[in-house]
Parts: C-alpha cells; sequence; structure tokens
C-alpha cells in the first residue's frame, strides 16, 4: 500500500521522543496563545518561528513544534469563547452562542469537553482527508470564479436571519453595518479613499480583530459592572466537572455534519475558517429538531461550529499546500513557516517533497492526539478560571485584549476604536441586536465587494454573469432559500415572542 | 483564568526563554505571507543567520497594508532611527513611489540598501488555451479588447497591470483603458483563476508560477527577460517575438533613513554575503530567479532611475495624470 | 420599544450620511464598471431598510440601567479610552495597574483587594507578556528610557 508507506515515511520523521517533547510545548504555548483574545495563531507561530533557528531545528522538528501551536491555538479559541464569551479568535466566535450560555447554566466543562472532542473530530477527518484526496480536492478551488465566490458570501448573509434574533431586520442591520465598516479604507480597484475622513490610521481599514475584542471583550465588563456580575458565567455553580461521555457520544452527527461543512469551506481559499464554522451552526441550526433552544445552550450548538472549525484550518491546508494559496490568516502563518523552511507549497509538493508533506501530515496526527489527550482531562483545570473573582478576572481580560490590539500596530488609535466597539457592543446587547453578524460583514465585505466588481469586469458589466455558472446558481437558489425561509416558517410556526433578549448575540 | 495562565506559561518559559535574551534585529515584509516581499525577508533573515553574516536572530514581521504604504508609512514616521531593521522592496514599491501612492511620501524618505535577484516577468495562459505564442494573445485583445481578460497579483496600476499595458503599448495597442485586467490577492490566487477558466491570461512573476509551469498546469507564452532563464530555457522571450519588452521584478531591501554611516554599511555587507552565498544561488535557481545584485550607493541610483522611469511609463499609458 | 425606535431613526440619518459620503468617492483614470461606489450604495441601502423596518416593528424595551450605573458605566468607558491614550507615555505597568485597579473598585468596592487586583495584573501581565510570550512591550514611563 502507497497510502501506509507513505505514512510510515510521515511518521518515521516526525515521530521521536524528542519531537513528542516539541509537540507537547507546542500544544501548550498554541492553547495559550489561542484561548488569549487578541492573541491567535498569527502571534504564536511568529513568535516560534525565530526560535526554530536560534535552536538550530532541523525541518521537521520545526514542523513538528509549529503545525502543534498551530492546532494548539484552535482548541485553546474555544476555551475563552466558552468561559467569558469571549472569543479567543475569530472562528470560536460561533461557539460563543450556546457554549457561554452552557456555562452560565453550570455545564461549563460539558461545554469544554464536547468543544475539545468535536475539535478533535474535526481536524482529525480533516487531516484524513488531506491523505487521501488532496491532489484532487485542490481542483475544486478551480471551480470557484468571483461570480461563485460572491454567491457564496451571499449565501452566509442570506442565512443569518435565522441567526439568534427574532428579529431579522435586526440581523440584518448588523451585517450591514459590519459591511459598511469593511468599506472603510483604501479601495483596491482604484486606490482612492473611502470613508477614512483623511485619517491615514483608517486607510488600512479597520482590522477585524479590533472589532471582534471591541464587540465581544470589552462588552462584557460594561455588562458585569451593570448587572453586578449577576448575569456571567464567572462565579456560577458548577454543577459537575466529570466529563459525560453519552453526552458526548449524543453530539456525534452534529460533529460529522460541521466537519463536513467545515472541511469544504475550508477547501475554497476565499472561504476560510470563520465561514466554515459559521455555515456549520447555522446548517445545524436549521436540521434541528429542538431549534429553538440553539442559542440558550444546546450541546449540538457547540460541536457544529467547533468542528467545522477546525475541519476548516484542516481543508485550508489543501489548497495552501498544493496551489500555494493562503485560505485565511491562520494557514497564511503555515504558509510562511513553510517558506522559511526552503519549502515552497505548489502544485509539486506532493510529488517533489513527500517526506515534508508526509511529514507534516504525520505531525497534524500527533498534535491532535495530543491535544485531545490533554485538553479532555484539562477540562477539569479549565472550568476553574470561573472560580477567579470577577474583579480580577475581567480587568485581566480586558488589558489582555488591549495587548493583543496593540501589538498589532502599536498605535493608540487601534485601541480607541476597539473601546469604541466595546460601546457599540453594549448598546447591540441591549437592543438585542446580534453582533456576530457584524463580524462577518467585516470579514467578508471587502472579498464579496472584490469579487463582484472582478466578476463585472470580466463581464463588461453583465449582471447575468453573476448566474451563469451551475455552482453559481446552485449557491443562489440556496442563498435565496435560507433568506425565506425563516420568514415562512414564523408565519406559520409564531415562536415565542421575545424569549430571552439579554442571551442572545 | 490567570492562574492557569501563569502555569501554562511558566513550562512554556524555559524554552521561550532562549528569544527574548537578545534583542532580535527585524525584516518587514509589507504583505501577507506567501508573496515575493516575504519571500525576501524569509530567505535573507535565513541566510544572514545561517552564515553569520548578523550576530543575532532576525525576525520576520508581515505588515501588510497599502501595497506596501503601510510599513512605508510605519517605517518613516516611527523607525526612521531603527538600525536593527530592514525591509523587503521590490519593483511594486518603486511603481507605487513613482504612481505617488504612498500618500505623497517619496522614494527619498528611506535609504535603499541593495537587490540581490531579479524576478523575470511571465505571460501565462491554461494548459488548453488556443494562445500559442504571445503574439496570438496580442492579436487577440486587438481584434476585441472585451475577449480577453488579464488576472494578476497586483492591484490596478500595480506592476504585474503594468506588465500587461506596457506589453500591448509596445505592441502598439494603447488604449489601456480597454484592456481588462483583474487584481487578485497574490500571483498564485491569479493563476488558480486562469487554470479555472475565468480569464485567459496571466502576469506575474517567475518565482510565483514556477511551480505551475512545471506541473503543467499553465503554459508560459513569454518570459519578459534579455535573455531566456536557465532552467526554463523553453520559454521564448519577449523580444524573441518581436515585442521589446523586459520587466524584472527586483528583489531588494531598504533601510531607516536616519540610521548611521557605519549601520548601513554593516547591512549592506551583511547582503553582499548572502548575495555571495551559496545558499541564495541555490534559492534562486530553486524559484527562476536571475542574478540581480546592486548593494549600497549603486542601488540608490538605480532606484532612483527606476521610479523615473515608471512614471514616464505611467504617464505615457495614461495611469497617472 | 422606544429604544429599537430612536436607534432605527438614528441609524437611519447615519446611513444617509454614509451614502453622501459615498457619492464623493472619487474614481481613479482606469476604473471597473461597478466602480468604487456602488457596493457602497447597496449596504447603505440595506441599511436605511432595516432601520425602517426597526422604526415600523420595534421589539419591546430591555431594561436599561438607572442613572447611578450610567454613571458607572461612563466612568468604566472614560477609564478605558485613558488607557489607550495613555500606554504610551506612562509605560504597560503604571497604566494597567491603575486601569485594572479601577475597573476592580467598581465591580467589586472592595480598595483593598482592587489596589492588589491592579498592581497583580500590571506586573503579572507584563511578565506574561514581555518575558514568556516575548511581545516587546514597553513596561516603565516613556521619560525614564530616554
Amino acid at each position: 500500500m502507497d497510502l501506509l508507506a507513505n505514512l510510515a515515511l510521515g511518521f518515521g520523521q516526525a515521530l521521536t521522543p524528542y519531537t513528542l517533547l516539541l509537540a507537547l510545548i507546542g500544544c501548550v504555548v498554541g492553547t495559550l496563545v489561542g484561548a488569549l483574545p487578541g492573541l491567535g495563531p498569527s502571534n504564536g507561530v511568529a513568535l516560534l518561528i525565530p526560535i526554530t533557528f536560534s535552536l538550530g531545528f532541523d525541518a521537521m522538528e520545526a514542523l513538528v513544534l509549529l503545525t502543534s501551536v498551530y492546532y494548539g491555538c484552535m482548541y485553546g479559541g474555544r476555551i475563552s469563547s466558552i468561559l467569558l464569551n469571549i472569543p479567543g479568535d475569530e472562528p470560536a466566535m460561533m461557539t460563543c452562542l450556546d457554549g457561554y450560555p452552557m456555562a452560565k447554566q453550570g455545564k461549563a466543562s460539558d461545554a469544554l469537553a464536547i468543544s475539545g472532542v468535536a475539535s478533535f473530530v474535526g481536524s482529525f477527518l480533516a487531516t484524513v482527508g488531506l491523505m487521501l484526496v488532496a491532489p484532487l480536492l485542490a481542483r475544486v478551488a478551480f471551480k470557484f470564479g468571483p461570480a461563485e465566490y460572491f454567491a457564496l458570501y451571499l449565501l452566509a448573509f442570506c442565512t443569518l436571519g435565522g441567526l439568534g434574533s427574532n428579529n431579522q431586520a435586526k440581523s440584518a442591520m448588523a451585517a450591514a453595518i459590519g459591511l459598511a465598516i469593511a468599506m472603510v479604507g483604501l479601495d483596491k480597484g482604484t486606490n482612492m479613499p473611502r470613508f477614512t475622513f483623511g485619517n491615514l490610521h483608517l486607510y488600512d481599514g479597520i482590522d477585524f480583530l479590533v472589532a471582534i475584542v471591541g464587540l465581544f471583550a470589552v462588552v462584557e465588563i460594561f455588562l458585569f459592572i451593570e448587572s453586578h456580575g449577576r448575569n456571567s458565567a464567572i462565579g456560577v455553580k458548577l454543577e459537575k466537572i466529570t466529563v459525560d461521555f453519552k453526552l458526548i457520544w449524543s453530539t456525534r452527527m452534529s460533529m460529522l455534519r460541521g466537519t463536513f461543512l467545515g472541511f469544504i469551506a475550508g477547501i475554497l481559499p476565499g472561504a476560510g475558517a470563520s465561514l466554515g464554522s459559521f455555515l456549520a451552526y447555522m446548517f445545524e441550526k436549521s436540521v434541528a429538531k429542538d431549534k429553538a433552544t440553539f442559542g440558550k445552550g444546546n450541546p449540538k450548538g457547540v460541536a457544529a461550529p467547533e468542528a467545522g472549525n477546525n475541519a476548516a484550518a484542516g481543508g485550508a491546508l489543501i489548497p495552501m499546500l498544493t496551489l500555494g494559496v493562503p485560505g485565511s490568516g491562520t494557514t497564511a502563518v503555515m504558509l510562511a513557516l513553510l517558506l522559511t523552511l526552503n519549502i515552497t507549497p505548489g502544485p509539486l509538493l506532493f510529488t517533489e517533497r513527500p517526506e515534508i508533506v508526509w511529514g507534516l501530515i504525520a505531525s497534524l496526527f500527533i498534535a491532535n492526539i495530543m491535544l485531545l489527550v490533554m485538553n479532555v482531562p484539562m477540562v477539569k483545570v479549565f472550568v476553574h478560571v470561573l472560580s477567579v473573582p470577577g474583579f480580577i478576572l475581567l480587568p485581566g481580560v480586558t488589558m489582555v485584549a488591549f495587548v493583543g490590539i496593540y501589538s498589532l500596530s502599536g498605535s493608540s488609535f487601534d485601541m480607541l476604536l476597539m473601546v469604541g466597539f466595546g460601546a457599540m457592543g453594549y448598546v447591540f446587547r441591549k437592543l438585542d441586536i446580534p453582533t456576530v453578524p457584524v463580524i462577518l460583514g467585516i470579514l467578508l465585505g471587502n472579498s464579496m465587494e472584490d469579487n463582484l466588481r472582478r466578476a463585472m469586469t470580466l463581464s463588461d458589466g453583465d449582471w447575468t454573469y453573476l448566474f451563469s455558472s451551475p455552482i453559481a446558481i446552485g449557491l443562489w437558489i440556496f442563498a435565496i432559500a435560507g433568506f425565506v425561509a425563516p420568514i415562512f416558517l414564523r408565519t406559520f410556526l409564531k415562536p415565542p415572542a421575545h424569549a430571552e433578549a439579554a442571551d442572545q448575540d | 483564568m490567570k492562574l492557569t495562565l501563569r502555569a501554562l506559561g511558566l513550562s512554556a518559559f524555559g524554552l521561550l526563554a532562549a528569544t527574548t535574551s537578545a534583542l532580535a534585529s527585524e525584516c518587514i515584509a509589507p504583505a501577507n505571507p506567501g508573496g515575493g516581499w516575504d519571500f525576501t525577508c524569509r530567505q535573507v533573515a535565513r541566510i544572514m543567520q545561517e552564515t553569520g553574516a548578523i550576530g543575532d536572530t532576525m525576525q520576520v514581521t508581515n505588515m501588510a497594508g497599502g501595497g506596501g504604504g503601510v510599513a512605508y508609512t510605519h517605517v518613516v514616521a516611527e523607525r526612521g532611527t531603527d538600525a536593527g531593521l530592514i525591509v523587503a522592496a521590490s519593483s511594486a514599491t518603486t511603481t507605487r513611489l513613482a504612481q505617488n501612492a504612498f500618500a505623497g511620501m517619496d522614494a527619498s524618505q528611506v535609504r535603499w540598501l541593495g537587490t540581490i535577484g531579479g524576478d523575470p516577468g511571465v505571460i501565462v495562459v491554461a494548459k488548453d488555451s488556443p494562445f500559442q505564442n504571445i503574439n496570438d494573445l496580442i492579436n487577440a485583445v486587438k481584434a476585441d479588447p472585451s475577449a480577453v481578460s488579464f488576472a494578476g497579483g497586483s492591484a490596478v496600476g500595480g506592476f504585474d497591470h503594468l506588465k500587461v499595458l506596457m506589453l500591448l503599448d509596445r505592441a502598439g495597442f494603447s488604449d489601456a483603458k480597454a484592456v481588462k485586467y483583474i487584481g487578485l490577492d497574490g500571483g498564485a490566487d491569479a493563476i488558480t483563476q486562469t487554470v479555472g477558466g475565468f480569464t485567459q491570461a496571466m502576469t506575474g512573476d517567475m518565482s510565483e508560477i514556477q511551480g505551475f509551469i512545471k506541473s503543467g498546469d499553465v503554459r508560459a507564452l513569454a518570459v519578459l527577460s534579455d535573455a531566456r532563464v536557465a532552467g526554463f530555457d523553453d520559454i521564448p522571450t519577449a523580444k524573441e517575438q518581436g515585442v521589446d519588452l523586459t520587466a524584472m521584478n527586483w528583489r531588494g531591501l531598504y533601510v531607516p533613513k536616519d540610521i548611521s554611516e557605519d549601520d548601513y554599511n554593516k547591512w549592506a555587507a551583511a547582503l553582499t554575503k548572502v548575495a555571495e552565498s551559496d545558499a541564495w544561488k541555490t534559492v534562486m535557481a530553486e524559484n527562476g530567479l536571475a542574478p540581480y545584485t546592486l548593494i549600497g550607493p549603486d542601488f540608490q541610483g538605480f532606484v532612483d532611475q527606476n521610479i523615473a522611469e515608471i512614471h514616464e511609463i505611467s504617464k505615457e499609458i495614461g495611469i497617472i495624470q | 420599544m422606544a429604544a429599537d425606535r430612536y436607534f432605527g431613526l438614528f441609524m437611519l440619518v447615519t446611513a444617509l450620511g454614509y451614502i453622501l459620503n459615498a457619492t464623493t468617492i472619487q474614481d481613479s483614470f482606469i476604473t471597473d464598471p461597478v466602480g468604487p461606489r456602488v457596493f457602497p450604495y447597496i449596504i447603505g441601502g440595506a441599511i436605511v431598510l432595516s432601520a425602517i423596518a426597526m422604526i415600523v416593528k420595534p421589539d419591546p424595551d430591555a431594561e436599561w440601567p438607572g442613572l447611578s450605573i450610567l454613571v458607572q458605566l461612563a466612568i468604566a468607558l472614560a477609564v478605558l479610552l485613558g488607557y489607550a491614550f495613555l500606554i504610551k507615555p506612562l509605560g504597560f505597568i503604571a497604566t494597567t495597574v491603575l486601569a485594572s485597579g479601577i475597573l476592580a473598585y467598581q465591580i467589586s468596592h472592595r480598595p483593598f483587594a482592587s489596589a492588589l487586583t491592579g498592581v497583580g495584573l500590571g506586573v503579572g501581565l507584563f511578565v506574561l507578556f514581555r518575558f514568556v510570550l516575548g511581545l516587546s512591550l514597553q513596561g516603565l514611563p516613556q521619560m525614564f528610557i530616554s
């Protein structure tokens, strides 16, 4: 068997006591960096790249260390999502929606265990996919041109109606505000400034990290002061700190569905992990029989996006390795890492450097298994974060967020923006306007516009070009169905008016 | 959380302490990972460390935005005297400067250190394209400009776009507005669109396309260099095919303006060492780069001339008034 | 009821301003068929529509905090804004001690514990970021360094 021989080659390279130690260190550092809001995989890997030189690691050792950091971050991001309602990195934002309500009900350990296993399932299966069919799947990227990407983004926005708030206008408003914010900066097509008001800091646009940290982390401190911590998971009596394997098993289908969707999103260079976890969550909600409990602590709402997020991170390695196209910020970091090791990803990588590819696959497996082994028992440690008094925890998290943003550009301007987003987030919470669509708008806005304009350039302004391929038409149909369906369902089913305003975000 | 963090942090402390002891020098790549600037920084950083050209480690920072403008502003405004800093640059940088696209800043606000390699421009089409040589392509544009679209890794008006416009201009087609060009986020992205059949041709640098040429996904119609490139001997130059155009994307670096003469010379010496190293020669051969070394004052003169040239061309074609 | 309507009205005005601002975006010499203004127009339109929907069909109001809490929130906001301005001149440690101390007091109303929290976070986080994670963070006030 070719495959087994290749795997043996990979593990032969990547599995030594020394590399196992490196993997352990990488997993710990990655989890830590991933869990800190505002610091993400790019910080983690950027931090470690110089070390690989100064300590004289060879390519394989460096690869093991850095893939562990990469996957560690993906696992770590969920921890602060669940415990504090603050996503550690942007794909983990969907995990907040049900993870935090679970923590508020004292089920933080369940949420952490489910999401840990879901992370494992997602990234493990994605790695298997990478191993079996990578060169084949890379071809999928060739099927997506400007029109298809535009339709894909539209699909994401059209399904927003089913999210959180009972009021569809509020979701639409939030998404439009996000898109409007994304327009700030130099226009790529003409190089002309838009909505910058002559401020040089705005020429490069508003970093979504600033928005995410503001809307999620800063807002928590306002809410905590307002409610004196009554409406928070901090200090909640923990029901039980055992790992409930039956509950985990009951979410298995959610994990698999999330993995599938996330993996597909990962393969498409223009989609990325955030879109993967978003679509996984929305799909899970749409097929679930207990829709009404989504957003209020449904374990499936934790399992699906977390599996999707990690599967997307794994899937995104496919276009990165076979085409050299980094699909998202996090894969860009991996690409940088490979280039540093003098490995140039591209269509020939699998045939020219098999030892690297299979070594990488082996190290992904190693990192994954190590993270699973670390994470499930560690749940018991993590939940104790909630027993730290709020007056220490929240200022601490806020300061961490400040440093994360400060490290982006070293300017006060971004920090001011972040506080501004915090104030905006507070008003949004009060008005029951969901904040996830704002982030989605900021994340996808520029790509959406770029692809629309590219499509129009290619078609000389003929709008029918947007529906000119079967894939594009299919995506449009799903988008329209996704937009219309909740309106009809709402008319027929009449949900209980205004159930639990403060819980939804 | 703090307690957990401390515990986790301490266990990593032993390893990480190694880097923070010495303040590392830094190479800023003014774009996201994967592009030419990132490549320059990462290779130079690696080789400088391996050859001992610098005493300490070198960290690579990606500072994307504004086609390099964000990094340029940052260096001019905040790092003017930082002797530990080098910044990757290329023809794309001078193109932007020539078109006054860095918010009014000009080339005299930094010191130009040197270039250590050239990346020749290439025009490619998908493998099943009807175009067999560069003249087929040019004639198709002349016949109906709206039937041929180009993809490139730079924004509208950037170096990749300029290559297309210059090529057509030299071949006698000067209606720049009629040429269809879409700018994507980097060469690899642009190739994906071309292989997928969304655009008919693609321009970029040899280094970002060479893997796809070798794998047979795309076919190169012309290389925009004076002579054929070693390792890609079957790709004809545009000159051979009657279009007199060379477009070499040099790969180089600049440093902040107000560092001392000593520091500048130190960097120049380190860069010379890189240019002469075997490691760099291997990297060039693997990536389709042509040797192109100019370091120190010579390079300063080259940059000024390069900017004047691009300014002239941009004006001629009509990208700037 | 009222809050949704006020917000809708506010966003309506903002969106109209946004669209107005978008009309002033300039073309460069070469531009694509869509141009730099169309997409902002579409977004502005979407905000206008959703704002109108919020005005016409508002949700019941959430409970808004009383005046004393609002003052507390304003103080917290001021502390955070001040932090952004002061971190450069005063360095990380002093600003963090101050800001997290005040925030901790707002939450706990225990002066001693809050002061301790401030000092602990200021020093602890500095050690974490500077020495463990290796971020280049300036700890002390600027005047001591230069």
